[in-house]
């Protein structure tokens, strides 16, 4: 018996890295009051002074933003058009339109998009997330009433974007420079070429002759518009702090580096 | 068993001197599912857990602002022009109810979602709601604060008191019956500040005050915060920090799931996969959150009363400059950095001297403890594991609050704020 444990202290004192030196299985400490007092459960380091978070945040900061004067009046001018323009059409048409319609129009922009997407999947080789895109589009523009509903959702295929800018970035292309397009918002130089691609292949596609019709009929082009803002919920002013800039730049270039890897 | 027992006979003999006990919720029958109190502050309910509540189409809501201090339109620069006024968030019943204010937490603006869930669970149950944002928020800093330092609780409690105020005097039409009050977090301290300053202005007459995790000694909490980033995080070294560790964890969670989906469930699943974090990342996360709280905090304040300490008081700013170099010397201020530097001199120079330990009891719930063990109508809702407590707060609170203070078993910091069972309690105490 004690043999086995000496191996199994030794074999601990071996795997420092596996070793479970953390207290989080050691016993609640109740207090006189009922108090658990959560902190005990941590593991702190000795001197209460390792600058890891400063450390952390501050390569964080270190996104290449050679505009990045440009691109802050680009984001104040969004900001305002954000508050003054677009915000207010959305309450319009969130207003006038019954919820069912919406995530009708919603679908339909959204089936739109799997072409890109599809096209996208298949430029990185991805088979399964083609595989599914392609059923999503057959069974979306059939069933779904030329994508007006999303039963391929229901059905345990959900969508998965993928656009040039990841592609790029799939076969390694850097992302560059940081940029806020105007209305657009974030994007970089790489994301910011993809875009022109998938627009460029979305009109030579022109899927369910969208594209050909919108040409004559900006109003199409205004509802997608509005739609895409309607669906995405960031709101300026949300990180309720004097550097949103920066952690929206940071957000944006973590996130498609996730995107990216996925 | 033994152990509850022996614990049971102990705070039976400890309070048996107090009038009447705290309502203390058992664990076993409570049936809240996450036991560690970092997983459930940043998970918080599983959805399946969470109450039904309606949707935003539902509700009859709208923003509105407030411009309650003119001259910051001159003295703060230009970009800060969307804090220049002051915006909260009121939803309307269409006929005549009674009003509820929600006060959010630290740094928080009036649509935090903590805020959005309270004005959801209220609104449905027939209340108009206004949202607020705390008196720490970096909007309300800038466009309501008088002195733009926030930390003491009797002046931000003034500033809040104007808010208010000011919301009724906007929404005059508004048939209101009775007037309620609650705050969870900061905001749930601020709420006692701004109901015992009712008790003299008479404004409101606020029917009923609910304190949600209020911090008992503010100083014991924001020390508590601070010492979160200190924790020993295993996987950091020289090439890969605390942020690209998390963010290496949630790619391979994505990956091993196929696709990127963010829904309510995500923090809860995350922690049930296999890249689930540790205490100690947890807790750095968390204290990661405040830090930049404490940083916005401090930048702000520095700003508007040009201190010079963060940036220089004359430097040019327009829509175009760069800010990082302020950011990356906020970020070192924490808590307690801002508080020395900046809330412990102006409050000398207000209040002819005084110690540390002096602002300590005027800013905490200490402060207002006669006041709260006579009011029948103010209670608290509280977690045995909350982590802005230190040992004793929770006695205090039983002290003074007697039967009116009901402590949960878990929910780590407002963790459990929109469980079922919380979020009928806290209908129920409205109701009553």
């Amino acid at each position: 018996m004690a043999k086995y444990l000496l191996l199994l202290a030794a074999l601990m004192c071996a795997g420092v890295a596996n070793a479970d030196n953390s207290k989080a299985h050691e016993p609640t400490l109740l207090g006189d009051d009922g108090f658990k007092q959560p902190l005990t459960k941590l593991k702190f380091n000795p001197g209460l002074d390792q600058r890891e978070f400063e450390r952390s945040s501050l390569t964080a900061l270190n996104v290449y933003d050679p505009l990045e004067s440009w691109n802050r009046r680009v984001y104040h001018f969004n900001y305002r058009f954000d508050q003054w323009v677009f915000l207010p059409v959305v309450n319009g048409y969130t207003y006038v339109t019954p919820s069912f319609l919406r995530t009708g129009v919603s679908n339909f922009f959204n089936n739109l998009g799997d072409v890109p997407n599809l096209l996208n999947s298949l430029l990185q080789l991805k088979g399964h997330r083609s595989l599914e895109t392609t059923g999503r589009l057959l069974l979306n523009t059939t069933v779904g009433i030329a994508g007006l509903w999303d039963p391929a959702t229901a059905m345990g295929l959900p969508r998965q974007s993928e656009d040039f800018g990841q592609t790029l970035g799939f076969y390694g292309v850097p992302g560059g420079a940081y940029v806020v397009l105007p209305i657009f918002g974030p994007s970089n130089l790489r994301d910011t070429a993809g875009l022109l691609v998938d627009y460029t292949a979305e009109s030579q596609i022109n899927f369910l002759n969208v594209s050909e019709v919108s040409s004559n009929h900006p109003e199409i082009w205004a509802l997608r518009a509005v739609d895409k803002r309607y669906q995405t919920s960031f709101r300026y002013g949300q990180m309720n702090s004097p550097f949103e800039y920066e952690k929206v730049r940071y957000i944006y270039t973590e996130s498609r580096k996730l995107q990216i890897a996925e | 068993m033994l152990r509850s027992l022996r614990c049971a006979a102990l705070l039976g003999s400890l309070f048996l001197s107090a009038s009447a006990l705290a309502v203390d919720i058992d664990q076993a029958s409570y049936g809240y599912p996450l036991t560690n109190p970092f997983e459930a502050t940043i998970a918080t309910t599983p959805p399946d857990l969470r109450p039904k509540l309606p949707t935003d189409d539902e509700i009859n809501q709208s923003d509105y602002t407030l411009n309650m201090r003119p001259e910051r339109e001159f003295s703060l620069p230009d970009n800060f022009w969307a804090v220049k006024k002051l915006t909260y968030r009121i939803a309307k019943q269409d006929r005549a109810a009674p009003l509820i204010f929600l006060i959010a937490g630290t740094g928080a603006r009036y649509d935090s979602s903590l805020n959005e869930y309270l004005k959801k669970l209220y609104y449905q149950a027939g209340y108009h709601v206004v949202q607020l944002s705390s008196p720490t928020s970096f909007d309300f800093i800038a466009s309501a604060s008088r002195f733009a330092t926030p930390g003491i609780s009797q002046e931000d409690a003034e500033d809040m008191y104007r808010v208010m105020q000011a919301v009724r005097a906007q929404n005059a039409s508004l048939p209101v019956t009775d007037f309620y009050l609650t705050g969870y977090s900061l905001g749930a301290l601020d709420a006692a500040f701004v109901s015992k300053l009712d008790e003299t202005r008479r404004s409101f007459n606020f029917k009923k005050v609910l304190l949600l995790n209020p911090p008992v000694n503010l100083y014991t909490s924001i020390t508590n915060l601070d010492k979160l980033v200190q924790t020993e995080v295993k996987g950091i070294n020289n090439t890969t920090t605390f942020y690209e560790l998390v963010l290496n964890k949630l790619t391979r969670y994505f990956q091993q799931k196929g696709y990127i989906d963010l829904n309510d469930a995500l923090l809860y699943d995350f922690q049930q996969s296999k890249q689930h974090l540790t205490n100690e990342q947890m807790a750095m996360l968390i204290g990661t959150s405040f830090r930049f709280s404490a940083a916005d905090i401090a930048f702000t304040s520095d700003l508007i009363n040009r201190r010079g300490l963060i940036i220089p008081p004359k430097y040019p700013i327009t829509e175009g400059t760069s800010l990082t170099p302020f950011l990356k010397r906020a970020l070192q201020c924490d808590f307690d950095c801002y508080l020395t530097e900046q809330v412990i001199p102006m409050w000398r120079a207000r209040s002819d001297g005084g110690s540390l330990l002096q602002l300590v009891d005027q800013v905490s719930l200490y402060a207002l403890k006669d006041y709260l063990h006579a009011s029948p109508k103010i209670a608290v809702m509280h977690n045995a594991d909350d982590v802005i407590l230190g040992p004793g707060d929770l006695g205090f609170l039983r002290k003074t609050f007697g039967d009116r203070l009901t402590v949960y078993p878990l929910g780590g910091h407002c963790g459990n704020l929109n469980y079922r069972v919380n979020a009928d309690a806290m209908l129920e105490f409205f109701r009553g």
